[in-house]
């Protein structure tokens, strides 16, 4: 045991030895943090303006209206037609959103209720459109329980919404905790960036710290270390034991920053504790893996930085996995990072605890235990 | 301390290690010669049980290797031909480290580092990081981490390839200085002068067999006469190459693609004249000549052909 932890101590003080490792480890995830969390978050100064035209004019067109102007990373404002359209020639606003004319029946029918003329070369298009229809969707769910009222109780199902609506408070709450639009734990903002990108350099630190495996396997200190009465598991089991703990020394230390710095509340103690520990082996376990396919650490470097980017883009750490396609969605599913937002996800926005993260918690074990299986096998040791 | 009874090692079905066998007296000094590729290293490392043998059996200290390698690892230490040591770390935390991997307590890792250090000439730059060591004091604090735990038998595997003079001689008078004090040493080298410096007895390793061992003197009296008349001509004539052979006294002629022919000599006879006699008949012009006395490196080229630095 003294053997396996004088590794680990070793380790850990090489790693901190590094400045380039403190840099990788802190400063970029809080840079990228900040500097994300800013562009896409509510705490963004600058958000996209939009000009709102209500054809209808009717209590459900104008509730639509009013749940669309709490939208805290879009500022809507309302206008006729023509004044819409003469805002968005002089580039005023990024674009048109227009609640069409007989909005009831569409809605009711299933078919296109909004519309949304962007701004030519608007590129966050996507987003301002996936807010509309969130929006959308909470009415449509009125909507549709005020048509099943209506033909249960024979009343017009208008009256019925207007009732849902007014005692909507309560409900409403539990949707505005679901989405996190009014807790302040949106995970839209930095909440996101910084679940995000500490999840990714949290990636890239161990990528690197795995890299020490192929390292000293080159330079021969494997070959020496195995002249000494070490066995390989000690050997091992001191990397490894360095690698986790490194590894949570940074996600406390974001965490930390985070919470300090931007105000994000990352949720259940225990269930957070859980969470990342999952992660971080499901990470070291990649990070062997990789270095089991490879000869050199510069090899080491690029395959892995090349993983993680791409596993990062369809794993909805940089954007919202909601944003992109269903056949993405359902690649994503098997992407470690996917697991990972979701169970972050859930901590920060729901108010989640353990029960409610299994999910995330089996699949990031489950690619643990194959990384690690994978690791191991192909680890070449002389 | 050592024997070796007939080990054999092969990779991907080349044999590299023949059935090597010899014998390693407590406290000696032992000298490994060979050229590159020859199977020093692969012996070496059978011997501390990084690799392991297919046939025959390594003892130690009359242990087994095959069935006490843990025992046998803390009795002793490797000092490796790469600079296996953490280029970030300073020399004194490296060497900690190693004394800790040998079980020394972290008291006792520090202390005994401190010697070390000042064995191997290196007090002054303790705190400082391999990285920005120059090769040769790499190589020293390389071998103060194989001494960290005090081990009875040190083995060296060309522990000074690639240092300037004052730190090869700084290490060669360690390593004097070490077996002075009862420490066994196996040195491997293809530099002969320091196996000759260091070694009282010498095995001679080619193509993974063990070609000649033995004290100098048995060596060198293995030499037919020792003298070697090293010529080097501007052409390969072949009749003169053949009429060299015929000469009397001539043991061996060694042609090298480089102009170069070794003539090997009975002893030490008269024949220069003859051999510019031959020269001038065949129409061979000799750029230069010299005799050389016996030596490690001409009983090497005597027996393989090769020279020890091929």
């Amino acid at each position: 045991m003294k053997k396996i932890l004088s590794i680990c101590l070793f380790e850990i003080k090489r790693t901190f030895k590094k400045k380039s490792s403190v840099v990788l480890m802190f400063g970029m995830p809080l840079l990228f943090t900040f500097l994300f969390g800013t562009i896409f978050g509510k705490d963004a100064d600058v958000s996209f303006r939009i000009a709102l035209v209500d054809e209808e004019q009717t209590p459900l067109s104008k509730d639509i209206t009013q749940k669309l102007m709490l939208d805290e990373m879009i500022s809507y404002e309302l206008v006729t037609p023509d004044e819409g359209k003469e805002l968005l020639a002089g580039n005023e606003v990024q674009g048109i959103v227009t609640l069409r004319s007989g909005i009831a029946n569409k809605l009711r029918n299933g078919e296109s209720a909004v519309s949304f003329q962007p701004s030519p070369g608007m590129a966050t298009a996507p987003l301002v459109k996936q807010q509309v229809n969130q929006t959308i969707q909470s009415i449509d769910i009125y909507v549709a329980a005020a048509q099943v009222g209506s033909a249960y109780f024979n009343e017009d199902w208008e009256s019925i919404y207007e009732r849902l609506t007014v005692n909507e408070g309560r409900i409403e709450t539990w949707t505005e905790q679901k989405a996190g639009m009014s807790t302040g734990n949106s995970m839209m903002g930095v909440s996101n960036s910084s679940a995000g990108f500490s999840i990714m350099f949290v990636m890239i630190m161990m990528l690197s710290m795995t890299g020490t495996l192929i390292e000293a396997r080159q330079n021969g200190i494997w070959s020496r270390l195995f002249t000494t009465p070490v066995s390989r598991f000690q050997v091992l089991l001191g990397h490894f034991l360095s690698f986790f703990i490194v590894g949570w020394i940074q996600f406390f230390i974001l965490i930390a920053l985070s919470s300090t710095l931007f105000g994000v509340n990352w949720g259940h103690t225990a269930a957070l504790f859980i969470l990342v520990t999952s992660l971080l082996l499901c990470v070291i376990g990649l990070g062997m893996a990789i270095a089991g396919f490879v000869r050199t650490v510069e090899q080491q470097n690029a395959i892995g930085t090349l993983v993680i980017i791409s596993t990062c883009m369809l794993g909805g750490v940089y954007w919202p996995i909601s944003m992109v396609p269903e056949v993405m969605q359902k690649i994503a599913n098997y992407i470690p990072q996917k697991w990972a937002m979701e169970g972050f996800t859930k901590l920060i926005t729901e108010g989640g605890t353990i029960g409610d993260i299994a999910m995330p918690l089996i699949a990031l074990l489950g690619f643990a235990a194959l990384f690690l299986s994978i690791g191991l096998t192909r680890m070449k040791y002389v | 301390m050592l024997t070796l009874l007939n080990v054999k090692k092969s990779f991907d079905s080349r044999e590299v290690v023949k059935g090597v066998s010899l014998q390693v007296e407590k406290g000696e000094s032992f000298g490994l010669l060979g050229p590159n590729g020859a199977g020093k290293s692969t012996l070496i490392s059978m011997i501390c049980g990084l690799v392991p043998f297919e046939t025959g059996d390594i003892w130690i200290d009359g242990k087994l290797v095959s069935k006490n390698l843990k025992e046998i690892k803390q009795m002793i230490g490797v000092v490796p031909q790469d600079i296996a040591l953490y280029p970030t770390m300073s020399a004194l935390d490296n060497l900690v480290f190693w004394g800790r991997m040998y079980g020394l307590s972290g008291k006792d890792a520090r202390s005994r580092a401190k010697e070390i250090l000042e064995i191997v000439g290196l007090t002054e730059r303790a705190k400082g990081r391999i990285e920005t060591f120059s090769g040769g004091m790499k190589r020293r604090i390389n071998i103060g981490a194989a001494l960290m735990h005090r081990p009875k038998l040190l083995i060296m595997d060309e522990p000074t390839v690639g240092i300037d003079p004052q730190s090869r001689n700084h290490i060669l008078e360690t390593v004097k200085s070490l077996n002075e004090k009862g420490m066994t040493v196996i040195y491997t080298s293809h530099y002969m002068e320091e196996v000759e410096y260091l070694c009282k007895r010498i095995a001679i390793i080619d193509d993974g067999k063990l070609i000649a061992s033995g004290t100098k003197k048995d060596l060198n009296n293995r030499l037919a006469g020792g003298t070697v008349l090293k010529l080097t001509v501007d052409s390969l004539h072949p009749l003169f190459i053949e009429q060299l052979k015929k000469l009397h006294g001539v043991e061996k002629v060694i042609v090298q693609p480089t102009y170069e022919i070794d003539i090997h000599l009975h002893s030490k006879m008269e024949i220069v004249a003859g051999v510019i006699l031959l020269a001038s008949q065949q129409g061979v012009h000799i750029q230069s000549m010299q005799l050389q006395e016996a030596n490690l490196e001409t009983l090497f080229l005597q027996l393989t052909g090769r020279s020890l630095r091929e």
